[in-house]
């Protein structure tokens, strides 16, 4: 019964989650989504950040995402450095900066199996 | 002496027990208050609706706001919010451990910690100014009345700014509430700021935390990024400690 309530938490703390650190410098309306394979990771606070190696038409570029939920709200969600590392292949959508398209916070996850991780609900969390 | 040593038996008990009783440190149970102990999930916040800003303080934002960009945010260097911005805005659990004598809250989020002491247990002088501030409390029936001091200035002109003269009262109270068919208990902070040569009028916020005792508490460290940052301006890279040969294999 516990879980309902904190995901009841999680939705009344989707704003919180915003107001701790502005995300006004990415454009959170326009979502891209990029399939390849994981690079680099680092579950880290207050942000994590991950680059992905993207083969598309023949062409391959890693695409950075600068920042993404804290290390600790992943872990709560379920997505720990183990369910996450380099080599693995999974979809990525990312928000650009405005002032550097290169460069995207990461908004969602979604790994082999399909499970999907937002990383802006907290409540989401197991 | 058969007789005697049994009576000695139960001096040396009874002694232990006395001696005991008075060297267990009482908990915020045995009190007649609330107790806020356990974990608590930030379950909401009142934010404070625009507050208003004096003249001077309209143009130190001004000049704020001319020259720090949104990457300038102190969040991102892993400063504390500090009071009175930290209850319970991050989405991360707080641990609190109530004692008659005093309050400690463990933010998960920034690894923030305060203290507040209670004023009828002789509380310390304050120390430095800091984040969090020196809090002293009284129970006024089940609401724990807390008045905070001594806070550093937090001078990021676009958030809550305070200055060193800022004086906060928070009113701490539990409430039970049914949710979804089962009753869950809230720890509600009813805050006011005053802070004259930043705001007209004090500033009235509300806070509400959710008993969550399944919650486990995580370690926060925030400045690997910061530390990565300085070791590529120094061209420096850590040793891989892990690479180390394993003794134990062959």
């Amino acid at each position: 019964m516990r879980k309902p309530i904190f995901a009841l938490a999680g939705v009344l703390l989707a704003p919180l989650a915003a107001a701790h650190h502005s995300f006004a410098i990415y454009d959170m309306e326009t979502e891209i989504e990029f399939v390849g394979v994981v690079d680099t990771v680092k579950f880290r606070n207050p942000h994590m950040s991950m680059t992905l190696r993207e083969t598309k038409d023949g062409e391959e570029r890693i695409i950075d995402f600068v920042e993404g939920a804290p290390a600790n709200m992943l872990v709560r969600m379920g997505l720990d450095p183990k369910s996450l590392e380099p080599g693995q292949r999974l979809t990525a959508i990312g928000s650009p900066r405005r002032d550097d398209p290169d460069a995207f916070f990461l908004k969602a996850v979604i790994l082999e199996d399909g499970t999907r991780f937002d990383m802006l609900r907290p409540g989401q969390t197991r | 002496m058969r007789i005697v040593r049994p009576f000695r038996a139960l001096l040396w008990c009874a002694g232990l027990a006395f001696a005991a009783s008075l060297l267990s440190l009482p908990s915020a149970a045995q009190s007649p208050h609330p107790d806020f102990s356990g974990i608590w999930f930030p379950a909401g916040q009142r934010p404070a609706p625009s507050p208003p800003l004096t003249e001077a303080a309209k143009k130190l934002r001004d000049v704020y706001e001319a020259q720090f960009t949104l990457d300038d945010d102190p969040g991102r260097f892993c400063i504390w919010p500090g009071m009175p911005r930290a209850p319970w805005g991050a989405p991360f659990p707080i641990e609190i451990i109530h004692r008659p004598q005093d309050v400690t809250i463990y933010w998960e989020g920034y690894g923030m910690y305060r203290k507040i002491y209670m004023a009828e247990h002789a509380p310390p002088m304050p120390p430095i100014p800091s984040a969090m501030g020196y809090s002293v409390a009284h129970w006024e029936g089940d609401t724990l009345v807390v008045e905070t001091t001594n806070l550093k200035p937090y001078p990021y002109m676009t958030r809550l700014a305070t200055t060193s003269d800022a004086h906060v009262v928070e009113r701490l109270s539990l409430v039970e509430r049914e949710v979804d068919g089962e009753l869950r208990k809230y720890l509600v902070d009813e805050i006011v700021l005053t802070d004259p040569k930043m705001y007209t009028e004090p500033v009235r916020m509300r806070a509400e935390a959710v008993y969550s005792p399944d919650m486990q508490m995580l370690e926060y460290t925030c400045t690997d990024t910061l530390w990565d940052e300085y070791l590529q301006e120094r061209g420096l890279t850590l040793p891989d400690v892990d690479a180390l040969p394993d003794p134990t294999e062959d």
